[in-house]
């Protein structure tokens, strides 16, 4: 017998005024309240504990201790009366924080949907979806997300921004912003919106949007697979960042294999933003011209070209 | 920041309020609507709106990055105003309102309109 979907499984407990918990697997959990939505967590998303953390409102110990102190279903209103946050700021928090966990766990999944009736969240009900509206939104948001970027591609890659813009000008919203200062060559997505305190969606969105308008490096390489890679010894220490860039750039030359579908447009990107602005390891032209790391004046650089400087010299 | 139904509803007894929509502006979502007949498209195309004006604005101001107060569009009906309420987590909460020309006095709504989420939200 095949396992009921998360979506039909929903439906049914929607209809029968279901109140409690529906787990995921350990994806994440569905809150019920009398047949419609109250709250929902993902292992993925940042939830409300984080989002208010995040905030600078509330450490995580003083919600720790409010979620003790208030017990099932009355954290939110212990919140509230302890001046944290407004009702509205409540209610809004729990609506983001619930759509945007259910964008990424009403999607197919191997997990085994349970139900424990009874269950309440902690924080109690603050906002309530029905089911139906429930899938309608997320509907929405994946349309959104394929009209700013119609790709995947970078959605679970680590972010890593261009060193030049492609024009003269570049508007960037808010978020952006925070993204790109955040962005390390090694952080996904995942890790920013986390880092951040930021709604996974959102963060997805604007990194899609990011990707759209070229400021992305895309980790799709046209030469991919034509040259060696260099030889050990000499890759290694050929960043300037140190050991960190090059471990993030060769996990995304990694993962760049497993997606080979790429569109033109990408690999256009790509051909534009591996001429000068890949970090100097992912570079895979071996000796090329092209593939000199950039040098500053830091001392590991100061080693590099010394070894480098022996080497030639053994050469000969 | 009063409860979102209330804010919905603060705003809709501003002398010559028609109609109103709070947006979610990062998903274009209605978080609550009265008086609009089509939630969700109105919701998706304010926010569109609102986000044409900041890239307008910001790329043809000296200053960068200037904040909008409010967006006034003045149709032959009356007037639409969009307003930002920052909020805890995510990008802004537009409040959006439609107002009646003959019964609406601009200056007053805007008044009205920047003291609906209350002392709070400014944050």
């Amino acid at each position: 017998m095949a396992a009921p979907t998360i979506d039909a499984l929903l439906t049914d407990l929607a209809e029968g005024g279901a109140t409690g918990a529906l787990r995921v697997g350990k994806e994440g959990t569905l809150f019920l309240d009398r047949g419609r939505v109250s709250y929902a967590e993902c292992a993925v998303t940042p939830g409300v504990e984080d989002l208010l953390a995040a905030s600078g409102r509330i450490a995580a110990g003083g919600i720790r201790g409010a979620r003790q102190t208030a017990g099932p279903g009355g954290g939110g209103d212990l919140l509230v009366r302890r001046g944290v946050l407004s009702r509205g700021e409540l209610q809004f928090c729990v609506l983001g924080a619930t759509l945007d966990a259910a964008f990424f766990l009403l999607r197919p999944s191997s997990a085994r949907p349970r139900f424990k009736d009874g269950e309440a969240h902690w924080l109690g009900s603050h906002w309530f979806f029905t089911v139906s509206g429930l899938f309608r939104e997320c509907a929405r948001r994946r349309a959104r997300l394929e009209r700013a970027w119609p790709s995947p591609a970078l959605d679970a890659l680590p972010v890593v921004p261009v060193r030049r813009p492609p024009g003269a000008r570049v508007v960037l919203t808010s978020l952006q912003w925070e993204l790109l200062v955040a962005a390390d060559a090694q952080a996904t997505p995942a890790d920013l919106a986390r880092r951040l305190g930021r709604p996974m969606y959102g963060v997805l969105l604007a990194v899609r949007e990011l990707a759209a308008a070229g400021l992305l490096a895309s980790p799709d390489e046209p030469a991919d697979g034509e040259s060696p890679d260099p030889p050990a010894g000499s890759a290694a220490p050929a960043t300037p960042a140190g050991a960190s860039g090059a471990s993030g750039a060769s996990e995304t030359v990694a993962l760049a294999r497993r997606t080979p579908g790429a569109t033109k447009a990408q690999r256009d990107r790509a051909g534009q933003a591996n001429q000068a602005d890949r970090p100097a390891g992912s570079t895979r032209q071996g000796a090329g011209p092209g593939a000199l790391p950039s040098v500053t004046g830091d001392a590991s650089d100061v080693e590099l070209l010394i070894r480098l400087r022996d080497a030639l010299e053994a050469l000969r | 920041m009063i409860g979102i139904e209330e804010c919905l509803s603060e705003a809709m007894s501003i002398p010559g309020a028609v109609g109103a929509v709070l947006v979610d502006h990062t998903s274009g979502m209605p978080v609550a609507a009265e008086g609009v007949p089509d939630p969700v498209r109105a919701a998706d195309g304010l926010g569109d709106v609102f986000r044409a004006v900041l890239d307008g604005i910001a790329l043809a101001s000296p200053e960068q990055a200037a904040r909008v107060e409010d967006v006034i569009v003045t149709t032959d009906a009356g007037y639409h105003l969009i307003r930002p309420v920052e909020t805890v987590v995510d990008g802004p909460l537009l409040l959006c309102l439609r107002l009646d020309g003959d019964r609406a006095n601009l200056a007053l709504a805007r008044l009205r309109l920047r003291a609906v989420p209350g002392e709070r939200a400014a944050r």
